[in-house]
């Protein structure tokens, strides 16, 4: 049982941070192509502004490897 | 740099800039001088040859560009060669020549995909059509109807039954894309009937292509037809083309690359200022190419123009273009650092460190020796098909010691296309990414640490001469994050546990000190430099990805049965993996360099140093 709640736990650990940043994500990329075709020389700004929210599920990704090394999973 | 002022007669300032265009090195500046120089405006003459250089210009870049001519060298023609009029004639003829043919051209492509797909369908027909001695015994209705439509074929049917009796025949011919092709056949007696059956039930008849008259069994030979001719009339446009840019391409090259220097030499001229008799330039140059310019005007235009330095104090650092001079190994990253705006005249040069943790980052995340010497290869044949000096060639010089660092840390993690290594080569894993998951976070975390704390020291360094406060802050928050890193070390027994104690003393001193400085702002910039050392954990994780997503396209080929697909899958799969093993450490080296390395010490804003020189052709351009 307790296997159950280790796992369920890594995924929501890792699984919400990737909704926010899907959904942050979403909100970047539309308005990052918007840019571009305006100001092509933004390319630089609008590849970090796409490439901030990951650190979100990146995050969440260590944080549930480390839930799972810790519960032994 | 060095800024310079060119004094001289002012009738030889057409030549001057001839030869500082020659030179291509001085970046011209609107000039400081007093307000007894007035500024060199374009006279009425000149105003009007700008206008009408623009025109030809415009001219030959549609030509050039229709015709498609390949520009591979830029071939310096003489000044003062070469004849804008009859230029301007010349460009004038191939582009209105070059858009009719390519207006021709469209206008059959377009003809062509018109009839090919209607001749998709009209094919479906062919063999439905009775035969010749029975066709005037029938009116024929061909008709499609489409995939969702088949049950009102039968309907149809029955309709028509109920209509004529058994006096009409529908023959029928399922087409590849579900729709079925039907050709209803019946008595000419009958048309106008099974006319009003039809629209009430809203079946549509096949509508043939404009300029085609009679019925669809005409139709189909007469479109074959038309399309050979088309066909035969495509391959007469593209030889005229191609006559046209035999004969034409090389002076319209030429000419254009002229031009663009005569604009470029016109738009520098309101920058001139001077009397009624003499001119005065000023600008920019790298400080060891004075020499150069000053010998060549003495060449070119005798003693008559003087080239003076001006003194430091003379002008504001802020104003002065930036240039980023390299040595020959780390000159590639340039383009690494030139995504961002340039840095301030006399600010650091990042481009040194970008060389060094750009490549380590990537072979971090990478980390695989197949993967390493794909991206080599990559390499080798993007540098084979590149020029100097271009983007291309400095994205193939990065991809270099990219794949050396790759290589490197494959070999270290016992990694060759994933997990194949160790069972083809017995290879022999130092460091299991697949196991070590927390060591490697602890890899990524230290190396984020010396990464930020060498850009907090490099902040330091740049804010030093002229913000000593900013400096001053800067080592605070980066003695703050050394304290809290021997702490957490300390505490976990890392370090000896007698540190801990001093190291919380060292915090409890340095935080007020840091707020005094850096305001109440400090703790959230100390919380947001710890964030971006925990945001180096993104090599762990996407090395970790990369190391999972191999072993699994290795699985794969045991997996699915057959041996073949199995391999093939593997093989798939090893490519996507290699597509985003290449795309995803780049954008997350970058996205480290950019937010969390150069966060700490870039100070943008600089000029980007353009200096007057020659016009390339975009793919020759020097970056």
């Amino acid at each position: 049982m307790e296997i159950l709640w280790i796992t369920l736990s890594a995924a929501l650990a890792v699984g919400i941070p990737a909704l926010a940043t899907a959904w942050a994500q979403s909100r970047i990329g539309p308005a990052a192509a918007a840019s571009l075709a305006e100001k092509p020389e933004l390319s630089t700004t609008a590849i970090v502004m796409l490439a901030i929210p990951e650190t979100m599920a990146i995050l969440g990704f260590v944080v549930a490897v480390l839930i799972l090394m810790r519960g032994g999973a | 740099m060095a800024k310079v002022r060119l004094l001289g007669p002012r009738d030889r300032l057409p030549d001057v800039l001839r030869v500082v265009q020659d030179v291509g090195l001085l970046h011209l500046a609107p000039l400081t001088t007093g307000a007894q120089i007035l500024p060199a405006e374009l006279t009425p003459l000149q105003e009007r040859q700008h206008r009408n250089l623009g025109r030809i210009l415009a001219d030959l870049d549609a030509a050039v560009a229709l015709l498609g001519c390949r520009e591979t060298k830029r071939t310096l023609v003489p000044a003062g060669s070469g004849s804008p009029p009859r230029w301007a004639r010349l460009a004038r003829d191939t582009r209105t020549r070059a858009e009719k043919l390519s207006a021709r051209r469209a206008s059959l492509e377009e003809e062509r995909a018109l009839l090919q797909k209607y001749q998709v369908f009209f094919a479906a027909f062919e063999g439905l059509f009775p035969t010749e001695d029975r066709s005037h015994q029938a009116r024929a209705y061909p008709l499609i109807l489409r995939a969702g439509q088949v049950q009102h074929s039968r309907l149809l049917r029955h309709q028509l039954t109920a209509l004529l009796g058994g006096g009409f025949e529908l023959r029928e011919r399922a087409l590849p894309g579900g729709e079925v092709a039907a050709l209803l056949l019946v008595p000419p007696f009958s048309a106008d009937r099974v006319e009003r059956l039809l629209a009430e039930g809203r079946v549509q008849e096949v509508p043939l292509p404009s300029g085609y008259t009679g019925g669809l069994r005409d139709a189909i030979p007469q479109m074959s037809q038309r399309l050979g001719a088309i066909a035969l009339e495509e391959e007469g446009l593209r030889r005229e083309v191609g006559q046209l840019a035999t004969t034409r391409c090389r002076e319209l090259v030429a000419a254009r690359a002229v031009l663009h220097d005569s604009v470029a030499r016109f738009e520098a001229l309101p920058l001139a200022g001077g009397t009624r008799h003499a001119f005065v330039l000023e600008g920019w140059l790298p400080a060891d190419s004075r020499q150069l310019l000053t010998s060549r005007l003495e060449q070119e235009a005798g003693n008559t123009v003087v080239v003076e330095e001006l003194a430091r104090e003379q002008w504001a650092g802020d104003d002065a273009p930036v240039v980023l001079s390299n040595p020959r190994l780390f000159r590639p990253f340039e383009l690494i650092v030139r995504l961002m705006p340039p840095p301030r005249y006399g600010s650091l040069d990042p481009t040194p460190f970008v060389a060094v943790f750009f490549p380590m980052f990537f072979g971090l995340i990478l980390g695989d020796v197949g993967y390493g010497i794909a991206l080599a290869a990559l390499g080798l044949a993007l540098r084979a098909r590149s020029r100097p000096g271009t983007t291309l060639r400095s994205l193939a010089e990065i991809a270099g010691p990219c794949a050396a660092f790759s290589v490197i840390f494959g070999f270290l993690n016992g990694e060759f296309f994933g997990d194949l290594g160790q069972h083809w080569f017995g290879m022999r894993a130092w460091f299991n990414r697949e196991e070590a998951i927390v060591p490697f976070l602890g890899l990524a975390v230290a190396l984020g640490l010396v990464h930020v704390l060498l850009g907090l020291g490099l902040g330091v360094a740049s804010a030093l001469r002229g913000h000593p406060r900013i400096a001053l802050g800067r080592g605070l928050t980066a003695l703050m994050v050394i304290l809290i890193t021997i702490c957490l070390l300390a505490a976990f027994e890392i370090l000896p546990a007698a540190l801990f104690s001093p190291a919380v003393i060292a915090l409890l001193i340095a935080f007020p000190a840091l707020i005094l400085v850096e305001g109440i702002v400090a703790p959230v910039e100390l919380l947001s430099t710890l964030g971006n050392i925990l945001s180096y954990a993104r090599i762990m994780a996407l090395g970790t990805a990369s190391v999972m997503l191999a072993v699994v396209a290795n699985r794969m080929a045991g997996a699915l049965g057959s041996t073949l697909v199995g391999v093939t899958f593997a093989l798939l799969f090893h490519l996507v993996n290699f597509a985003l093993g290449l795309f995803s450490p780049t954008i997350h080296a970058l996205r480290l360099h950019y937010v969390e390395f150069f966060g700490k010490f870039y100070s943008p804003g600089g000029t980007q140093y353009r200096p007057l020189t020659h016009w390339y052709p975009a793919p020759n351009r020097p970056t």
